[in-house]
């Protein structure tokens, strides 16, 4: 009952976003050039990519208050596992399940429209992409969550950044010039959705720069993983 | 009375101290108004207007009804947690009413947030984004009149949710699914006239669209004359069922924490 209110909630959470710009496409019939099962297929890779990250690395969220705060991080340091390996497992976060369905029936929904035909070999670029866009979200929490380990909750920053992936919903074209080199650049939420959708857009523009969301997210993943452990070091050199 | 006044006092108070959620918030307000914008750009990029509203009416509806959605949940998250750790039943015996105290303390919420949060990026949004007066001061101050119920009417049917919490475990899902729902139908995503003929039907019987689109509506003439009135009504209608409701709901729940001997 508990599990079925959890998936269900975040499925309606998901579907209202789809709503909302099934409604808008009622009266437009493009948006910048997109039509609706493409800004639909952005939508579903987003949300399937944010789902791994909800379901597996959810306990992110909590380093803050839940760990650093109340002194149970030091618990996890003399373990003889990788204490980020633990942090992440102690955790697996059932709720996210209902995104997962949710992005899975959008792709499936949009893919026959893309104007593209889906071989063995699309089929493995698009599960590819959508593992990477899941770590793109994960080394950007990590990222900023091991601010923690100097402020002891960063979660309004994690918050706030995180809020940076709602850009990420829409094509990045119909932005400022100045915000689409941020969130491609700098923070990378343009590769966890858009730029791997654009991949299998005909004609997008973009199909070279998706070709690079494997290597963003893999750097992205190092960079944060490098500066965990230099929280890390921090945490543990002052004596806790 | 003057103790629900204090606890409003403190409340505001205390948000005052967590600046660093004050920055996180309107941050993360400023980067939401920025995403709409763009949005409804290109949204308005080949055509001049939806439904009779062009791009200046469209926006001004969908900054304020932003705004508007903030402040239509309540404390039900606080009474919810305070049922389920069991803390209900001494603050029940505490010289107060524990639904009068929570609502002060969410005015004293409402009224910080109003001052530090919404006024400032309101005026960032008149300045920057188009966003027009409404259309005369009559016009304005029946908005004024409808946020103000459509607020009570929020917090209301966020108190009623946060009951259920006697009865169920999940508490998180069942917050973002009230969310979902609202943002649904409440119209504080996009003004309900855009909604397929069948939506709006049933919106009208639910208590949602009193929250936000009335008030938002009435700002933009969307609804004028006899409508706005009909809806004010109807907005008046919610206000008393939905204390009612609560006040039924509280009491029987009540008797349930008495019966298990708490």
């Amino acid at each position: 009952m508990d599990f079925l209110l959890g998936v269900l909630s975040v499925m309606l959470q998901q579907f209202a976003g789809i709503f909302f710009v099934k409604i808008v496409f009622d009266h437009i019939h493009a948006l910048n050039g997109w039509t609706f099962y493409e800004i639909l297929f952005i939508y579903g890779i987003a949300a399937t990519g944010r789902s791994i990250h909800h379901i597996f690395f959810d306990n992110l969220w909590t380093l803050g208050w839940q760990y650093i705060r109340p002194g149970k991080f030091d618990r996890l340091l003399i373990r003889p596992i990788n204490p980020l390996f633990h942090f992440i497992a102690d955790r697996l976060q059932q709720d996210g399940f209902g995104q997962l369905f949710i992005g899975i029936i959008v792709i499936s929904t949009a893919m026959p429209h893309l104007g593209i035909s889906w071989g063995v070999l699309e089929f493995f670029i698009l599960v590819v992409m959508i593992i990477a866009s899941g770590f793109i979200f994960v080394a950007i929490n990590l990222f900023f969550a091991t601010l923690s380990f100097w402020m002891v909750d960063s979660l309004p920053i994690v918050w706030t950044i995180f809020n940076l992936s709602d850009f990420a919903r829409y094509p990045l074209t119909i932005y400022h010039k100045g915000i689409r080199h941020f969130l491609t650049w700098i923070v990378p939420y343009g590769f966890t959705a858009f730029y791997p959708a654009a991949y299998f857009i005909e004609g997008s523009g973009f199909e070279k720069l998706a070709l690079l969301t494997p290597v963003v997210a893999i750097v992205s993943c190092i960079i944060a993983y490098w500066f965990w452990n230099r929280g890390l070091r921090a945490f543990t050199s002052t004596g806790s | 009375m003057r103790k629900y006044f204090e606890f409003a006092r403190v409340q505001m108070q205390v948000h005052a101290a967590y600046s660093a959620w004050f920055w996180a918030n309107t941050f993360s307000i400023l980067l939401r108004m920025l995403v709409i914008y763009f949005f409804w750009k290109a949204v308005y990029s080949s055509r001049t207007e939806i439904e009779g509203l062009p791009f200046d009416g469209m926006i001004t509806y969908i900054i304020i009804a932003m705004f508007l959605q903030m402040f239509v949940s309540g404390v039900g998250q606080e009474l919810a947690h305070t049922i389920k750790d069991g803390n209900v039943a001494i603050e029940l015996m505490r010289p107060y009413n524990l639904i009068t105290r929570l609502v002060a303390m969410d005015i004293g919420d409402k009224v910080i947030h109003f001052v530090r949060g919404a006024l400032p990026l309101s005026i960032l949004a008149f300045i920057f984004m188009d966003i027009t007066f409404p259309s005369t001061w009559q016009n304005g101050l029946l908005f004024l009149l409808s946020a103000f119920m459509g607020i009570w009417i929020g917090t209301f049917f966020d108190l009623l949710i946060a009951i259920l919490a006697f009865w169920t475990i999940n508490l998180w899902g069942l917050q973002v699914m009230k969310e979902a729902v609202i943002s649904f139908f409440s119209g504080a995503l996009v003004p309900l006239i855009l909604f397929p003929e069948w939506f709006q039907t049933i919106s009208l019987f639910l208590p949602f669209q009193a929250m936000v689109y009335v008030p938002v509506a009435i700002y933009t003439d969307i609804l004028t004359g006899t409508e706005a009135w009909l809806a004010l009504g109807s907005q008046i209608f919610w206000v008393v069922s939905l204390f009612v409701l609560l006040r039924v709901l509280w009491s029987i729940a009540i008797k349930k924490v008495t019966i298990f001997g708490g």
